[in-house]
């Protein structure tokens, strides 16, 4: 959490996107505005960037009221992946409270997944973060392309993990706000464990997510 | 580190909005003829307004601008109806205007802010990396300087070992060589001398039989013509000088075979060809010997003056000794001074052998003089010298625990001073590292 303030009833929470370079995403950031219609949707910053690369990040803030009258901000931030902008990584990552780990399908990127992936595993125990713990949901991008991994293959390697994986294409679409779901539900239940958003609050994990997207959830919890 | 920025982090209003750029946006207000104008943030304080009294009014308009999806304050413009349409288009546009202001301060902040935290991480990174590499920089060039200094100081070692084994095997050989031809000389020498001894006894009895015969001559009744004969011939045969010559002639040659004799058994101990091992010797018997090695070279107006004490015997490998010896009396031979007198001494002082090389030679130089134990130094000829002499004399010497010095003014001969501790049952000390 970046921060709670009790004077002024407000919690800022912080989701963000990690993956190699190029995964998508920016464009899984650039998909989610488009495609959600919530009324505590702000405005798409993305940061400086050098032909199309990512140098900072991209921020997607959500800004919801919880029946109490507690005053929730949701900053979904996207990382730099080139592996040059580490420094910028670690910044990004600090106090998240969930994160959405990108992967590229194309089976010509499978190293720069495992290798961005031991990076994020690295960086969290920089900040401080126990990846045992923090919200996580995995997501395969570009299942729109030829060449990609299995989506059997995928599940061999992470059911036994546990870990949710989505299949999704940022460019068409498809899993992107199943994706931004999931993370924003797990995202609930572990912010809800400590602040007890539901029995103090008012706020269910539905009506959260369903604040937050602007639509009725496609997915079960 | 709890007071680092941490991206994400909340902005307020006044962070991104300037008072003097909202300002600006409502002055347009004011001149389109807008009576009040005021920028509220989202608890309605004002940050800036222009106008008086803000009730009363027929045009109003409070609409709200939002930073990051939450109400961030409201732009308020109010004036009479009159020109309410320039108004109302005039207060869209300064809420268009500020929206634009906003964000780009908004994105400009978070840029900056990510920036300088990545920046100020990097170079703490940085920092602390340098340091790491300086030390590990420093840690790498003692290494390495150190390395050299003990690769050329092994070098220097090993080139001196070279020197010295080359200088003893030499030496080694030249006593082999020497005490193969002794071997050699000892057989023949053995029945020359005993050939000698055997003529002596019988020209003893030729002598006495020839003076048995010239008495019975003298007695007998022989014809005066053969006594003539006979004493003509005795004078021919010079006979008187025969008989009294021939006895130094054989006493010389026995001297002559004695002395090769002994010269032989000398070279043979010089080299100590038959002993490979330790042996209690006699420091004054090994002077002894060497001098005698070295007698070829000692020039005829050469004095060699023995000033020996008794000793007692000193446990040492006597072919090594000797060597020690030989080289400080070579040189001393080798000055080519006329008229040289060396005068060797020993003595017993408090369970040490003091041994001093005195010579009248020309003495050594003061600029040299604390050079010539070291290996490879040498005031001959190139070709003449290795250099090695005294450096082995110090070797040897010091590997018994003993000490070498030399007192010396040039033009005033030189005194070499060895001193050797008696108790030496023990093992030789091992040279150390200077």
């Amino acid at each position: 959490m970046i921060e709670y303030d009790e004077l002024e009833n407000k919690m800022v929470l912080k989701l963000v996107y990690y993956g190699p370079a190029l995964s998508g995403k920016t464009t899984n950031l650039l998909r989610l505005y488009d495609l959600l219609d919530s009324e505590g949707k702000g405005d798409l910053t993305v940061l400086d960037t050098k032909d199309d690369r990512t140098i900072f990040f991209d921020l997607l803030p959500f800004f919801l009221v919880a029946p109490s009258g507690l005053k929730i901000k949701l900053k979904v931030f996207t990382v730099p992946g080139q592996v040059k902008h580490d420094a910028t990584r670690k910044a990004v990552l600090q106090r998240a409270d969930g994160v959405v780990f990108i992967a590229d399908s194309q089976l010509s990127e499978e190293t720069n997944n495992f290798e961005s992936f031991r990076n994020l595993e690295e960086n969290l125990r920089f900040v401080g973060l126990d990846i045992e713990k923090v919200p996580l949901v995995v997501q395969f991008n570009k299942r729109d392309l030829n060449n990609i991994v299995a989506e059997a293959d995928i599940k061999k390697t992470w059911g036994p993990t546990g870990v949710p994986v989505f299949m999704a294409s940022a460019v068409e679409g498809g899993g992107i706000v199943e994706t931004f779901e999931k993370l924003a539900g797990l995202t609930y239940s572990s912010i809800d464990k400590r602040y007890h958003l539901s029995e103090k609050h008012g706020l269910d994990e539905n009506t959260f997510v369903r604040t937050l997207t602007g639509r009725t959830r496609l997915h079960g919890q | 580190m709890d007071n680092e920025y941490i991206i994400g982090s909340d902005v307020k209003l006044k962070d991104v909005l300037r008072e003097a750029d909202a300002m600006q946006l409502l002055q347009n207000a004011a001149k389109a003829g807008a009576s009040y104008g005021a920028v509220e943030d989202a608890e309605g304080e004002i940050l800036c307004h222009f106008g008086p009294s803000p009730d009363g009014h027929v045009f109003n308009i409070k609409k709200p601008f939002y930073l990051e999806g939450e109400i961030a304050g409201y732009v308020v413009i109010k004036g009479d109806g009159a020109n309410g349409p320039v108004l109302k288009a005039v207060g869209e546009a300064a809420y268009d205007a500020l929206n634009i202001v906003l964000k780009s301060n908004h994105r400009s902040l978070l840029a900056t802010e990510t920036h300088r935290t990545v920046i100020n991480r990097s170079y703490e990174e940085l920092l602390q990396t340098c340091n790491m590499l300086k030390e590990s920089e420093i840690k790498y060039r003692d290494l390495a300087e150190n390395l050299e200094r003990q690769v050329s100081r092994r070098n220097e070692e090993l080139k001196q070992a070279h020197a010295k084994l080359l200088h003893q095997e030499k030496i080694v050989s030249i006593g082999q060589l020497a005490a193969g031809i002794a071997h050699e000389i000892n057989n023949p020498l053995g029945y020359i001398l005993s050939n000698i001894n055997t003529l002596k006894q019988y020209s003893a009895k030729m002598k006495e039989m020839l003076a048995f015969f010239r008495d019975t001559l003298s007695k007998t009744e022989v014809s005066d013509a053969d006594r003539e004969a006979a004493n003509r011939k005795w004078l021919q045969y010079k006979l008187d000088h025969v008989l009294s010559d021939v006895d130094d002639l054989i006493r010389e040659s026995i001297g002559g075979a004695e002395r090769v004799k002994k010269i032989v058994s000398d070279l043979r101990g010089f080299s100590h060809i038959d002993e490979t091992h330790k042996a209690d010797a006699d420091i004054n018997a090994e002077i002894d010997r060497t001098l005698s090695v070295l007698a070829h070279e000692i020039p005829g107006d050469a004095g060699v003056v023995r000033d020996y004490r008794p000793l007692p015997p000193f446990t040492c490998d006597p072919a090594g000794i000797c060597q020690a010896f030989f080289n400080i009396i070579l040189n001393s031979l080798q000055t080519g001074k006329e008229g040289l007198k060396l005068v060797i001494e020993t003595r017993c002082v408090d369970d040490h052998i003091i041994i001093l090389f005195s010579d009248n030679g020309p003495g050594i130089p003061e600029k040299i003089i604390n050079r010539i134990f070291d290996p490879f130094f040498t005031t001959k000829e190139v070709g003449k010298g290795t250099g090695m002499g005294l450096n082995v004399t110090h070797e040897i010497v010091t590997s018994y625990g003993g000490t070498v010095n030399v007192e010396s003014r040039a033009g005033e001969g030189a005194t070499f001073i060895i001193t050797l501790p008696v108790n030496t049952k023990q093992k030789p000390q091992i040279k150390k590292e200077e």
